[in-house]
């Protein structure tokens, strides 16, 4: 076990985690994995038991769309790169979790007195 | 929404592909995860090792991800029933016996609702069959249930019933159709011009009838029925224009009917009322008479948007005005009503509460495979839970184990549906010969899609029903199921007692399907052993009608009659020979001739007492070995000229109050014709209407003083009865070359013939109930069996400390009959309730008949014993150490 506290995704979060990462790009399943990962520092991990479903369930809501194609060491992988559907639903995905985080925030932060 | 559906339609389309898919995308993601740990200086297995438990329990990965695609739950079950067929591959015992105990069980409900959709369900297959309303008469105080529709009544009818567009009539008769020389004994339908129009029947070839046919003196015309055309003419197409002889006319083909069932009789051909010389003549009685020619069935088709009840109404009315312009003939004391009666329902109503009973019966049959496959699936489980435990480790849902599980008893249940068809395409014919008794309906019974479709519906039913109970009992405990390896669970006591309740279930309907058959074979049998008062041995009957035209009067008749039977005597082999209309047990009705007994008065008509009245040549009660209790035979000096005599029976004898009926006179007639007979004997009373019919009064005149509608000729021989209709054919060609011989039957043959409906209903019911029984003992020595290798230490262990053999053999056998006792105390209780509905099967028995439940029980103690002792011999046989070191 590491000592870095690791937070497990809600099912929502990780759909949003998602459509963030393919909007830089089309990726494979392990990529999108190790990106969010990496630029999470560590914290976000992915259960990736989770993480193919979450894909195929946003390939057939068509928010993402899957093709094969070689990676990066030249092995078959399937790819997946967001729809324009999928970036419409991410912007309106991103501004609502703003206004939840802030408002979470708002509430936390109140003094306690 | 659009892509969602592309998406599903793809994935439906290449559901093998997407899973090919899926797994190579697992692969690189475990390969990728798998090289990140080497690079970051690990093992390459232990590598490996990690990256798959990061990935978790893979299969239900898959199958998650599989349900996202939304089509999950088809793939699923084209998987789950590959899976079925592959396990069920591996254990053939359990497959076969299985698919032949739930097919026999389909197979039976299929035989039987094939017979029930042609008999009961189709409706009839005319244009306007289901607007046919039948018109019926009866006058139940002078005990005539159908008082047939007389000529002038039909015409009233047809005047002032507004609610019918067409109202027909059809009587049958038998004329000699003479084709090219040779004589042929014809069924005629005699109908309506219009007759065919109102059933909705166009013909196949030629016309049907139109009015001018029925104008007096038309020329003779006949439609041929398709069957007739058929046999006799070999589908000749040039038959329309074919001239035939029929009551000494040319008779003119005109059309052939297509091949549909006859409403309704089945006849051979049919002509217009004109044609028939006896309708004719009646015709012209018609103002004179008003009930002459009272013998017509009489139906109409009734108008679009008139309801069946407005229909019932007026007829009751006409009925009504009957009565009030008419008191003479329906006099109140008659009770004299008209009613209609659908004709669908009047055409089945014999058949079908026997059908019910059929269906019950093979849906109880049923009921008893599906508790023992349910029973042979639930000794599965028990052995397969180190299987679904390892499933459930594997990421196997609760749910997806149920569905697993029902997946295989559908297959189960599907494959028996495929044996049931094969069944129940067998027995079908000897299914609609046993219908045929009940009812004129069985041309339309066979193996159709609707039969199709119940076979599916009931194999899915049985598949859901018999799979829920192991299915459900399957709540897989992982850790004790692998740990106990095999041993038992909580589980398995749980699902131990739902055998032994399936058991004692099946017990129980066992019970209640051999009490309904131990009382059908038990009244049957009573039925066969009953005396008939003749002896019918040797002797056979034959029908000679003779042809009106030739022979139309009483003394041309009887000359007929006299100089066969003087040919019959002296014929080789020949012990002796009667001619009569009375042969026992040949299916017909008692006639009612109101008579009167010297020296009553009677103040109406009803009061006189009614009695079959029978013709009988000298010999017929010798030929028969009838005894004669008082007075003498008739003999050679009762003839034309003689006086008039009378023997009358043993039933006839009460209405002389007390009186010796020999030397009395009883009064035939009234008015001028009344003439008055001597009673010259009594005879011994003959069952000659039925076995199971109480003998009625009868009075038989001598031939020669009858109006000699005798018709049946009688032979005792010395040699093989086959021999018989050879003889008989040689003595009437002898005397009149031209007349057809119709009928040649043994006495014995026609004794079995009355009661073939018993014994084929007491058949079926006897062969399903055995069925059940033996299904029945299957699965007792099955949960006795498994029950005794799950408690084999303690056999070992109980012997070890001193039980003996017969201790444990007590103990199985005290097991079994628990269950068995359980089962029969339950399956009597519901006998006694249930076999009420035979009532009107039984013969002298009653629907609680205690040698038949006695009967039944011991059955049953017997075969528990004997399905028990197998298995119990075999825990006597336990070695104590070998079952002690097992554990």
């Amino acid at each position: 076990m590491s000592t870095k506290s690791k937070l497990d995704l809600l099912q929502g979060t990780l759909d949003l985690l998602i459509l963030k990462t393919l909007a830089l790009g089309p990726m494979h399943g392990w990529g999108i994995s190790q990106r969010i990962q990496r630029t999470s520092a560590d914290v976000l991990r992915v259960n990736q038991g989770s993480l193919y479903p979450a894909l195929h369930r946003l390939e057939a809501t068509g928010w993402i769309a899957a093709a094969w194609g070689a990676s990066e060491n030249n092995r078959q992988a399937k790819f997946y790169r967001l729809t324009k559907t999928g970036l419409r639903q991410l912007r309106t995905e991103t501004a609502q979790w703003e206004l939840m985080a802030t408002a979470v925030a708002r509430v936390l932060n109140t003094e306690t007195t | 929404m659009k892509s969602r559906l592309r998406h599903q339609l793809k994935a439906l389309r290449c559901g093998a592909g997407m899973d090919r898919e899926l797994d190579a995308e697992v692969r690189f993601h475990v390969e990728m995860e798998t090289e990140k740990y080497v690079r970051e200086g690990m093992e390459p297995d232990a590598a490996r090792t990690r990256a798959l438990r990061n990935f978790g329990a893979m299969a239900t990965h898959k199958e998650e991800a599989r349900d996202a695609r939304g089509v999950g739950w088809l793939d699923a079950l084209v998987a789950d029933a590959r899976y079925a067929v592959r396990t069920l591959r591996k254990n053939p015992g359990f497959a076969l016996l299985a698919v032949v105990t739930l097919g026999l069980g389909i197979g039976a409900n299929t035989a039987i609702f094939s017979v029930i959709d042609g008999v009961l369900l189709k409706p009839l297959p005319y244009a306007n069959g289901e607007r046919l309303i039948l018109i019926q008469q009866a006058a139940p105080l002078a005990n005539q249930p159908n008082f047939g529709v007389s000529i002038r009544e039909l015409y009233d009818y047809r005047e002032q019933l507004a609610s019918f567009d067409g109202i027909v009539e059809f009587h049958q008769m038998s004329f000699d159709l003479l084709r090219r020389g040779e004589p042929d004994r014809v069924d005629v339908g005699v109908v309506s011009p219009n007759f065919f129009d109102v059933l909705g029947i166009t013909p196949m070839l030629g016309r049907t009838f139109v009015e001018t046919d029925d104008d007096e003196g038309a020329d003779a015309v006949l439609v041929l029925g398709h069957a007739y055309w058929q046999t006799k003419f070999g589908g000749d197409r040039n038959i329309v224009g074919q001239v035939f002889e029929m009551n000494d006319r040319p008779h003119t083909v005109v059309g052939v009917l297509p091949s549909v069932p006859h409403y309704p009789n089945e006849v051979d051909v049919y002509m217009p009322t004109s044609a028939c010389p006896f309708r004719a003549q009646a015709e012209r009685l018609v103002n004179q008479n008003r009930r002459a020619f009272a013998a017509l069935q009489v139906f109409g088709r009734l108008k679009s948007g008139s309801a069946p009840q407005t229909a019932a109404t007026e007829v009751a009315t006409v009925g009504e005005r009957f009565k009030q312009s008419h008191a003479d003939i329906y006099r109140p004391g008659i009770g004299f009503q008209a009613r209609t009666a659908n004709v669908l329902e009047q055409l089945t109503v014999g058949a079908r509460p026997m059908l019910f009973i059929l269906l019950g019966t093979t849906g109880l049959v049923l009921l008893i495979a599906c508790a023992n496959v349910a029973n042979l699936t639930l000794a599965r489980t028990l052995r397969r839970d180190r299987e679904l435990a390892m499933r459930t480790a594997l990421g196997a849902g609760r749910w997806r184990l149920v569905r697993q599980l029902l997946t295989e008893s559908t297959v189960l249940a599907a494959a028996g549906g495929l044996f049931a068809l094969l069944f129940a395409w067998s027995t079908i014919d000897m299914l609609t010969t046993f219908v045929g008794r009940f009812t004129a309906r069985t041309h339309e019974i066979g193996i159709d899609a609707g039969v199709l479709g119940f076979t599916l519906f009931v194999s899915i039913l049985t598949g859901l029903v018999f799979g829920t109970l192991p299915a459900l009992s399957s709540r897989v405990d992982l850790n004790t199921a692998l740990k106990a390896g095999g041993k038992s669970t909580g589980d398995d006591s749980r699902r131990r007692r739902m055998q032994s309740a399936l058991i004692t279930a099946q017990v129980a309907v066992s019970v209640v399907l051999l009490v309904g058959a131990g009382l059908l074979l038990l009244s049957f049998y009573r039925l066969q052993s009953v005396d008939a008062g003749f002896n019918g041995d040797r002797v056979t009957s034959a029908e000679v009608f003779g042809n009106f035209t030739k022979y139309p009067d009483a003394p041309s008749l009887r000359r007929l009659y006299v100089s066969i039977l003087e040919r019959l005597e002296g014929a080789p082999g020949v012990v002796s020979a009667a001619i009569t209309n009375s042969v026992p047990l040949a299916g017909v009705q008692p006639g009612q001739t109101r008579l009167q007994i010297q020296g009553h008065t009677y103040n109406t008509p009803e009061e006189r007492p009614t009695a079959d009245v029978r013709v009988a040549s000298t010999k017929y009660f010798g030929t028969l070995s009838i005894p004669i209790r008082r007075g003498r035979a008739f003999s050679e000096l009762d003839h034309e000229n003689a006086p008039p005599v009378a023997i009358i029976n043993e039933s006839m004898v009460r209405h002389f109050e007390g009186r010796n009926p020999v030397g009395m006179e009883i009064g035939f007639g009234a008015g001028p014709n009344l003439t008055w007979v001597t009673v010259v004997g009594v005879v011994a009373d003959v069952k000659v209407f039925g076995l199971d019919r109480e003998a009625v009064a009868q009075v038989y005149r001598p031939l020669r003083q009858s109006g000699g509608l005798a018709g049946r000729v009688l032979v005792r021989i010395t040699g093989e009865p086959s021999s018989a209709a050879s003889v008989i054919r040689g003595a009437v060609h002898a005397v009149d070359p031209d007349l057809p011989i119709e009928n040649v039957r043994t006495l014995d043959e026609l004794r079995e013939r009355s009661i073939a409906r018993p014994r084929v209903t007491a058949m079926l019911l006897t062969v399903f109930a055995a069925l059940a029984l033996l299904v029945t003992i299957t699965g007792i020595t099955g949960v006795i069996a498994q029950s005794v290798t799950h408690r084999t230490q303690e056999f070992g262990l109980r012997m070890a400390l001193g039980a003996t053999r017969q201790t444990v053999l007590r103990m199985v056998l005290g097991q079994g009959l628990l269950l068995v006792g359980i089962g029969l105390a339950l399956g009597i209780a519901a006998s006694l309730a249930l076999s009420r509905v035979l009532q009107n099967y039984l013969y002298q028995t009653t629907p609680t008949d205690p040698v038949t439940f006695a009967a039944v029980a011991c059955a049953l103690v017997v075969a528990g014993l004997l399905a028990c002792l197998g298995p119990a011999w075999r825990a006597t046989t336990v070695d104590p150490m070998t079952a002690l070191r097992a554990e």
